[in-house]
């Protein structure tokens, strides 16, 4: 896969290497012989230099003979994401022409400065392992029908309440003792929605043709008003 | 760390889009392609040496290397090997030795071996110069099975050198080196021996093939001798073969007039001559010599003779004990074409041939026929009365007896197709032509431009006139009725089941099955239905290209009419959509409008635009780049690209005027020397620029792409990290507006119709650049039919592989920067700037497919507006359909039937039980005193 894009074309009497290693790491990726063909690593350099090598069977990228320059690594896969390397490679201090080569976090809309921990440094070879920081997962999972959701709804747990009223409150009426029925009956014509001088009891007995012929409510004595009870 | 802010876009955005579990793999359709697989680089091998099963691999005329499971033709793995697609650069070599788990490739200077079952990388040399031959060594020093067998290879070049490298590591174990003068040919090795193949070029102009013989333990040089060629070899065409790790390698030539076959087994100076008779007066085009690849394997060899109408062959034995070849046995002259494959089965050797019409399988030993198989369907698609040949094949076969128990043959026929037969029968078609598309267009199907075209007809005459063509409309419907009530209890369960295969073209009522006809590079043009996974219309051949012949056609459509335009106006020829039938004459321009136009053509690397008019023709304006600034290219406005708003809705009800001119285009110039790139926006009436911005640092030979729709532009480039900006991938956004202040068109004011021309109004940009994680190599843009849904920014990423839909609200350049949005700005849907867009995996349409090496995207809208068709291509092939605002004009699959109806199912259960009790306690209310 792209083998080598050397497009620099330098030639290169001696050059820094670089392994990257993906190691197991279990929760996220227990096993990297799990990671498609199609994985690759790309080193970015300064314009015009490009390295891309594919993974290899011991799940590692090699870049064989990397030049003098600060390089971005990205590693390109399917269903990982992983973190973006700041590979530096410049001539080691003291003499020869060895390189000395180090890699650090970077993090994307940062300046380039701003450099995060570091992975590794050595001379002439770096061997650095990678973790994935992240599962992609691309799809979106629909709202499908979920009972217990349905059943929490605050709609439904008040038609549930008021069918549990309707059938459950003549039983209740029934078993309870007779001591404790009157007092209950008591309370509720006290009541002021459901007792006879209620409100729900007063506009259900409501005597329409009485007050459009001018009655006071209190004259009717007692209810009077089957008209609307007649259906 | 980005993550949290990462995490926040996403919920903000997690309403906008996404691929849903139960569309993907479903609505969307993939070929995963590799190219026109080549004859010396296919083969069938065990990837797993314990194991049986055995995997079809290829390096294809594109540089990729793959395997192919040939049960169900799948792609198991597949790598690219060279970035530039140009095969006749670069030869290309694949070998598999027996019994080994790797494969080994050799492409450029690369040699490579991969991992057989999974792709990987084992290892990689770089050879310094160009690939003249790898060879597998299969050596006989009592060391079989002791781990990888070592791989040789010959580079050519400025220091041509034969290197042995070591088959588990790449190391290099030695090398030869040649002297200058002589050019390098091939490599063959035997079971003692490597030989080195060189022509030497005589005073005369002659070629004369010399042999060299190397020890293959250390590379020591042991003979060398000359062929005596005398005059007939002319150049290095004619060599037809040698022949590479068979039990004795040959080599093979003719004259340039085929008229004679010299035969010299390598190793011997003896050169064995066979006078080619003619067949049939006509004259042979191509000698072909097919030999098994092990050393293990009878020394037999094939010799495959083609004409224009007929082909036969000849069967030869080597006679070690005296050097010498003979005929064995000849296969009788058949016409058309034909082609022929080797398979080995422990010592013994079959030769396998298929016709238009056979399968016949035949021992090297004897001319008994072992296997005999007729070809009547290749399962694929092609034009009618077109004959299919088979170009080549590569068959596995396993014998039992004196028969053939069961063959399995991969042929690759001429229109393009991939197919493995077994026995006789397709199992498989792998459309390969598709990986090499020139030019793609979406066209109407028939059926439904006529539709159309009846509608129209009555929206147009008057009122008895309409009524009267729409009750005979009705009418004529009406003998489709039956078929519709007959079908209608299958349309019922399945559309309640959710099983539905989404029906024939016919019955399209949302226009998703639209017709994608593509211009191969083979000649040829290919119909895919846009709504159907790999489903192909019709195939035909458009023009017959001569093996090395390009054509760089041009296709567009006007409704249901495909018009394929060849080369700068040559000739144009019209197809129907449908059925891909030729149509006679070329299809009125009625839809072109008349009046001044203006044209721009890049010459030289100028911008020139010119009046086509023929009042005053002329030139209008040239772009000149500045000093040592070259075009990159140049994007226009898309010609369909409606717009529903003219302005832009403010969270407080107040009206941004967008910018809008359908004479717009995005030009992009690059500057070699200064890495630099600059960008600017075009008036193309004009020439006036409307907006320019410059990037130094910019990585030129990373892609950058560039979009233009509606009144925003976008474009994305790979720049050095420097003070004004970090190293990395760079998108930037910028939308124009007729004015910055809400309900104020500026200088336009209440101007109904203006004139770029006169008026020379500008307009105002927003810009704003954001951070991408990857580069993006093509961009594009949906397309509803009116506009009104919002649009989605399709990023073609190809390091990931992948195509990624990019909402316009996460990129709108009116996202307020250091500052949380107000209030009316989040009632518009802005939310704050953050520098970097991650992109979201639920955005790539094509979620776990991998598409590779695509190089254009193609949108059209459907009949429905809430729905855009995508189609891309370049090597894969992939489309699907995109709702960037949600269905919102069509129950899709988030619309829960079975859940609808049992609702409605409950309800009425719920009445009927209820009913009484209420009626019981409505008459005990009555009657009941307590």
């Amino acid at each position: 896969m792209r083998l080598f894009s050397l497009l620099c074309g330098a030639t290169l009497t001696s050059a820094a290497r670089l392994t990257v290693s993906i190691p197991p790491s279990p929760p996220q990726l227990p096993n990297p012989a799990t990671l498609p063909a199609s994985t690759h690593a790309v080193l970015h350099g300064p314009p015009g230099v490009r390295y891309d090598v594919p993974l290899r069977r011991d799940h590692s990228f090699v870049f064989p003979e990397l030049g003098e320059a600060s390089y971005l690594l990205t590693i390109h896969t399917r269903d990982y994401f992983f973190p973006s390397l700041r590979v530096d490679v410049a001539k080691a201090e003291g003499e020869g022409s060895q390189r000395s080569i180090a890699a650090w976090q970077t993090f994307r809309g940062n300046e380039w400065s701003n450099k995060g921990p570091q992975y590794g440094a050595g001379i002439d070879e770096l061997r650095v392992e990678m973790r994935p920081n992240g599962h992609k997962d691309f799809y979106q999972q629909r709202g499908g029908f979920n009972l217990i959701g349905f059943l929490k709804s605050p709609m439904i747990l008040m038609g549930l309440v008021s069918v549990v009223m309707i059938f459950g409150m003549p039983y209740m009426m029934d078993n309870m003792d007779p001591e404790s029925k009157a007092e209950f009956e008591e309370m509720s014509k006290k009541s002021p929605i459901t007792g006879s001088e209620g409100a729900a009891s007063q506009i259900q007995n409501f005597d329409l043709a009485g007050w459009m012929a001018g009655k006071s409510p209190g004259a009717t004595g007692g209810p009077s008003g089957g008209g609307n009870k007649k259906k | 760390m980005r993550l949290p802010l990462f995490a926040a876009v996403c919920i903000l955005l997690r309403t906008a889009v996404a691929v849903f579990a139960d569309e993907a793999w479903n609505v969307d359709y993939h070929y995963a392609l590799l190219g026109e697989p080549q004859e010396e680089t296919t083969f069938f091998h065990q990837p797993n040496p314990t194991s049986k099963a055995s995997l079809i691999y290829t390096l294809s005329k594109r540089g990729f290397v793959g395997a192919v499971n040939p049960r169900d033709g799948s792609v198991v793995w597949r790598q690219l090997l060279s970035p530039n697609l140009t095969s006749s650069t670069s030869q290309g070599f694949l070998r598999a030795g027996e019994g080994q788990d790797t494969i080994v490739s050799g492409y450029g200077s690369q040699v490579a071996a991969w991992s057989a079952a999974d792709g990987r990388l084992a290892w990689t040399v770089d050879m310094h110069g160009p690939l003249k031959d790898v060879e597998i060594l299969e050596l006989s020093d009592g060391k079989i099975g002791s781990g990888a067998k070592d791989v040789v290879a010959l580079s050519g070049g400025g220091s041509p050198a034969v290197q042995r490298l070591d088959g588990a590591s790449g190391a290099v174990k030695w090398q030869h080196k040649f002297q200058e003068g002589d050019e390098v040919y091939q490599l063959s090795a035997s079971t003692t021996e490597v030989f080195a193949i060189l022509l030497h070029k005589t005073v005369l102009g002659y070629i004369k093939i010399r042999v060299l013989s190397l020890d293959p333990v250390n590379g020591r040089k042991t003979s060398e001798y000359t062929l005596s060629s005398e005059n007939e070899l002319a150049s290095a065409d004619t060599i037809i073969s040698v022949g590479a790790n068979s039990a004795s390698p040959i080599v093979a030539w003719t004259d340039a007039a085929h008229s004679v076959l010299k035969i010299n087994i390598i190793g011997t100076k003896t050169v064995s001559s066979y006078n080619i008779e003619k067949q049939g007066g006509q004259t042979v085009e191509n000698i072909r010599i097919h030999a098994p690849y092990h050393t293990t394997s009878l020394s037999h060899f094939l010799v495959h003779y083609q004409t224009a109408t007929s082909h036969w062959a000849d069967i030869y034995h080597i006679n070690f004990a005296r050097s010498i070849t003979q005929i064995a046995y000849s296969l009788p002259n058949i016409s058309g074409k034909g082609s022929f494959s080797t398979s080995t089965s422990d010592a013994n050797v079959y030769f396998t041939r298929i016709t238009q019409d056979e399968l016949i399988t035949v021992s090297s030993a004897s001319h008994g026929v072992l296997g005999r198989w007729t070809i009547d369907n290749l399962g694929v698609v092609s034009a009618p009365h077109e004959a299919i040949v088979p170009t080549h094949t590569v068959s596995e076969l396993s014998v039992k007896g004196d028969s053939v128990s069961a063959i399995r043959t991969a042929v690759l026929l001429s229109t393009g197709d991939w197919v493995l037969l077994r026995d006789s029968k397709p199992v498989w078609a792998r459309p390969e032509a598709l990986a090499d598309i020139t030019s793609a267009t979406f066209a109407t199907p028939s059926v439904l431009e006529d539709f159309q075209h009846k509608l129209d007809v009555e929206t147009h005459s008057n009122f008895v006139g309409a009524y009267l063509h729409r009750v005979k409309r009705h009418l004529e419907e009406l003998k489709h009725f039956p078929s519709y009530m007959s079908s209608m209890p299958q349309r019922f369960i399945s559309g309640f089941l959710g099983t539905t295969d989404e029906g024939a073209m016919a019955s399209d009522s949302f226009g998703f099955h639209k017709v994608i006809v593509c211009a191969t590079g083979n000649g040829r043009l290919v119909a895919l239905d846009a709504g159907s996974a790999n489903r192909i219309l019709w195939s035909r051949t458009a023009v017959d290209l001569g093996s090395s012949e390009t054509w760089q056609p041009g296709l567009s459509s006007r409704a249901d009419v495909i018009v394929l335009e060849q080369g700068s106006g040559k000739s144009q020829q019209t197809f129907n959509a449908t059925n891909g039938d030729p149509l006679p004459g070329i299809p009125d321009t009625h839809d072109l409008q008349a009046g001044p136009r203006v044209q721009y053509t890049l010459r030289d690397g100028v911008l020139e635009a010119t009046r086509t008019d023929k009042a005053n023709a002329g030139s209008v304006w040239h772009f000149t780049p500045m000093d040592g600034e070259r075009i990159l290219h140049l994007v226009p406005r898309p010609s369909n690209d409606p717009v529903a708003s003219i302005g832009k809705v403010l969270g407080d009800r107040r009206v941004l005027y967008k910018y809008l001119d359908s004479n717009l285009a995005l030009l992009a110039t690059a500057n070699d020397a200064s890495k630099s790139a600059q960008f600017y926006v075009l008036d193309t009436i004009t020439g006036s620029i409307l907006h320019s911005s410059a990037h130094s640092g910019v990585d030129l030979q990373a892609p950058i792409s560039s979009i233009l729709s509606e009144n925003w532009f976008a474009y994305s480039y790979t720049a050095e990290a420097s003070d004004a900006s970090t190293k990395g991938h760079h998108l930037v956004v910028g939308e124009m507006f007729e004015s910055l202040v809400p309900n104020d068109r500026g200088v336009l004011d209440a101007a109904t119709n203006f004139s770029t021309v006169q008026s020379g109004t500008e307009p105002f940009t927003l810009v704003q650049t954001y951070q991408t994680p990857e580069a993006i190599s093509k961009m594009a843009v949906t397309q509803t039919r009116q506009g009104i849904t919002s649009r989605q920014l399709l990023a073609v990423l190809s390091d990931v592989e992948a195509i990624v839909g990019i909402p316009y609200s996460a990129l709108d350049p009116r996202r307020p920067v250091d500052r949380a949005p107000t209030k009316d700005e989040q009632m518009e849907g802005l939310f704050q700037y953050a520098p970097v867009i991650e992109f979201d995996p639920k955005w790539f349409l094509n979620h776990q497919r991998e598409v590779l090496g695509i190089e254009n995207v193609l949108t059209s809208p459907a009949l429905i507006e809430s729905t855009s068709i995508v189609f891309a291509y370049g090597l894969d092939i992939f489309g699907t359909r995109l709702s960037p605002s949600f269905s919102f004009d069509i129950l899709g699959k988030d619309f829960n039937k079975f859940q609808m109806l049992a609702t409605v199912a409950a309800l009425a259960v719920l009445t009927f039980v209820v009913a009484p009790l209420v009626m019981r306690k409505q008459v005990n209310t009555r009657w009941q005193f307590t």
